[in-house]
Formats: structure tokens, sequence, C-alpha cells
């Protein structure tokens, strides 16, 4: 069993965990992360935030090495290299947090579990991507490898357009795939890919309501098959690339049946005060129900459990009480 | 923890670090550019301290030593080939969410 009782132990250093840890280390909670990998989560794979309030235009590493420097500066722990296998409600209300090699006990733990790419699901799409030949989740890793290729790119959100534009700059030619006609995607974006798209020479070509359903070739990706989702007609598109945008899901797995989670696998919490079905486990970020999947959000998340704790550690019959507006957490 | 065990190969070095090793190597192509690699790197480095002597990792910037990373035809990066004897046994391409088991999964079966 674990030798240290920790006051908080947040399982996951990107931005919910680490803002979580900044307000819980700066009330003196004794406050440990768990990351499996190292502090980042998907943010370390942006080159381009523009929409941190206050910060004109940084990159994934260096705002992530910056929240974790001023964590540390305050007391809290990193461990990284640690994945969390289980949890467990003890009798005396503290939560173990299962690790592969220790076991750490905490009176709160936050779920900052962050989210992984979604994949198409498409005959042809794991086994390319398997091999490592022609499929891709990640533009700012995989681009050159397309210099003065032909790639398609999938999807209508803010990465998609970002990875889309990035893509053109090494890509002979893009084809941008989207199954709507409209973009869910910040319109200060859908406008930089349309200016992009509509200039003589572009190697950009943006094709609306259309979706893969396989990716095909011999060895490596030669075309996808696309279906026009108004006539249903039906193509074979060459490519030698497909870079796929379609959204996450929550890095969940090893809690089911520990943690009440959606029928996706996010973690069901009541909105306001992130509170999960096991007392004292909060959930914050792109893993729980509703989460907005933003840099943002993450980090008020975090912000969120890290002072609603406060109630829970005043009286844990809170964890129990309804959200109604005569309880209010209050701040540190 | 900051000790380094894992090889930085280049093309020169690739035949003896590699290909003439007496045990399995699993090689990783890596650029600076990749967010998910630097994510593998500390991995990486724990599984060669827990499998040392029985397994070598090293890695391949495939910014810089392009004559490898072509002729093994990455277009994909982190890109992880296991050679045992010279030859390539397995492929493991890109950070899962369960990486560090998944990895260990699949070298486990070709070490002595």
């Amino acid at each position: 069993m674990a030798d240290t009782l920790y006051d908080v132990v947040i399982i996951g250093a990107g931005p919910a965990g680490l803002a979580c840890a900044l307000y819980t280390a700066r009330n003196r909670l004794k406050t440990l992360i768990l990351e499996k990998m190292i502090p980042g989560g998907q943010i370390y794979n942006t080159d381009r935030i523009e929409n941190y309030p206050g910060i004109g235009r940084v990159d994934g590493p260096t705002l992530i090495d910056q929240m974790q420097k001023q964590v540390e500066s305050f007391g809290a722990e990193i461990h990284p290299g640690c994945e969390v296998t289980s949890l467990e409600k003890l009798k005396d209300g503290n939560v173990a947090v299962l690790c592969d090699r220790h076991t750490h006990t905490a009176r709160a733990v936050v779920l900052a579990l962050g989210s992984h790419y979604r994949q198409l699901r498409v005959p042809g799409e794991e086994e390319f991507r398997s091999a490592g030949a022609g499929v891709s989740y990640c533009g700012t890793c995989d681009a050159p490898f397309f210099r003065g290729k032909d790639v398609v790119s999938v999807g209508g959100g803010n990465t998609a357009i970002e990875e889309t534009l990035h893509l053109a700059k090494y890509a002979r030619k893009v084809t941008l795939i989207h199954r709507r006609d409209e973009f869910r995607a910040d319109k200060v974006l859908v406008e930089e890919l349309k200016a992009e798209a509509a200039k003589p020479d572009s190697n950009l070509l943006i094709m609306c309501d259309s979706i893969i359903t396989a990716i095909q070739g011999q060895g490596r990706v030669q075309s996808v098959r696309l279906k026009n989702v108004k006539s249903s007609q039906e193509q074979d598109y060459p490519c030698d690339g497909v870079f796929v945008f379609v959204g996450m899901v929550p890095n969940t797995s090893f809690l089911k049946g520990v943690i009440q989670l959606t029928e996706h696998g996010f973690i069901r919490v009541d909105c306001a005060y992130l509170r999960t079905s096991m007392p004292g486990v909060f959930a914050a970020g792109d893993c729980r129900v509703g989460a907005a999947m933003q840099l943002v959000t993450a980090v008020a998340d975090g912000v969120n459990a890290a002072i609603t704790m406060k109630q829970y550690f005043r009286d844990p019959q809170w964890w129990h009480m309804p959200v109604n507006d005569e309880i209010q957490p209050s701040g540190w | 923890m900051a000790e380094e065990r894992l090889v930085e190969v280049t093309d020169n070095s690739f035949e003896t670090e590699v290909l003439q090793s007496d045990v399995p190597v699993l090689v990783d192509y890596w650029a600076p550019w990749c967010g998910p690699c630097k994510m593998a790197a500390p991995v990486l480095e724990r599984i060669a301290g827990e499998y040392e002597g029985r397994l070598k990792i090293c890695k391949v910037n495939v910014d810089e030593e392009r004559d490898v990373a072509s002729k093994h035809r990455i277009m994909s990066i982190p890109t992880m080939f296991l050679f045992k004897d010279g030859e390539v046994v397995d492929q493991i391409v890109g950070v899962t969410p369960n990486f560090e088991n998944d990895l260990k999964r699949r070298i486990e079966p070709h070490l002595e």
C-alpha cells in the first residue's frame, strides 16, 4: 500500500490537470499529478493556439512548459510515465489510485484524462494506419512526408481546418472532405480556408457533402472511395495519403465498471461541480460528458474541480446534495 | 530517469548498430517537430531500462537521416521497427492510448 496520503491526486497532466494543480498546490494541498507519458496531452501537438484569452499566439509545447513550471513552483509533484489502471473507494473515505507500479491514496481525485483522435472506421483505415502506409491523424507530424504528393483530409472542425492549411504547405494538392456543407470550425478559420482555396493557383480543394467509405491501395494508400451524401454518387478519388480529423474520444476505457460513463465513454458528472459517481472523484476537461473540447474549457474545469473540492473536504455529505442555487461552492 | 539509454543511429551506423546487433533492436523513427514522438520518448527510455541486455532501442531522426527513413518508407511518425537478426519482425505506428503496454506486448514475443 501507499505510504503517503495526498490531499489530491490528479490523473493526467494536460491543461485541465495542470490548471487544477495550480489551484490546489497554491492552496497548500498536497498535490500529485500522475501522467502516463509526459505533460501536455493533445494540446502538445498543436502548433497554433490563438484562442487562449490574453495570449496572442502560442504553440502547445511552449504553453504546457510554462504551465508545468508554474505548477511545480507551488509544490505540486508530477510523476510522468505512470499509467493508472483503476480506482478504489476505501472504507475510510479516501480513494486508492492503482498504477502499474504503485498505489497512491488521496482524499480526492481529479480525472483529467483527456482524449485521443477518433477513427473513421472505414475499410482500409486501420490496415494502412498500422502499416504506416498513408493514413495519419497528425498533420503536423506527417505533412513533410507528403511533399509534392496528393492528400485528402477529413473533417469540419478547427483541427481539420488548421491541419488542412498546414498540409497545403507541403502537398501538391489537398482535398478537404466534409460530410456537411457547413463547417463547425471557428469562422475565422473557415474564412482563411476558403480564401486560400479561392486563390487562382491554389492547391486546396474543398469537397462538401461527401464521405469516405473506404481507403484503398496496394501496399500503400492510392485512393479513397468517396460518396456524395446528397446524390449518393460514388467515385474513386486518387490520393497518396489520408489525414483524419473527425473529433476525439475520451481516454476512459480503464474506468468501465468503476465509474459511470456514457455510452460513448465520457465520464458522467453533474456539470456544475464535476462530481462523478464515486464520491471524492471529480472529472475535468475532454473526458467528461458535455466537454467543449477546448483548451480554455479544460483549464476552467480543472479550476472548478479544485474549488468545489473544498466543499467536499468540509463536508463529505455534500457529494450527495443536488445541484441547486442554495449550495454555492466558495472560492479559496 | 535522465539517463540516456536510447542509441542515436545515423545512415552510416545503421548497419552496425541495428542490422548486426546481437539482441533485438527497436528503431524509433522520429522528428523534432513531432509532438507524439516527444511523448513516446520517455516511454522508450523506460522500456530500454526494463529490458536492458535483452533489447536495444535506437532512434533515427528522419529529418537528418533521410536514406534510412526513405528506405523504410516512413510516411508517419513515430514509427517503430523491431529488428531481429537484421530482419524486420514487427512494425508499430503511432502512440496509442495505452502505448507502454501495447508496445511491450508487441516486443516481448521476440525477446530471448
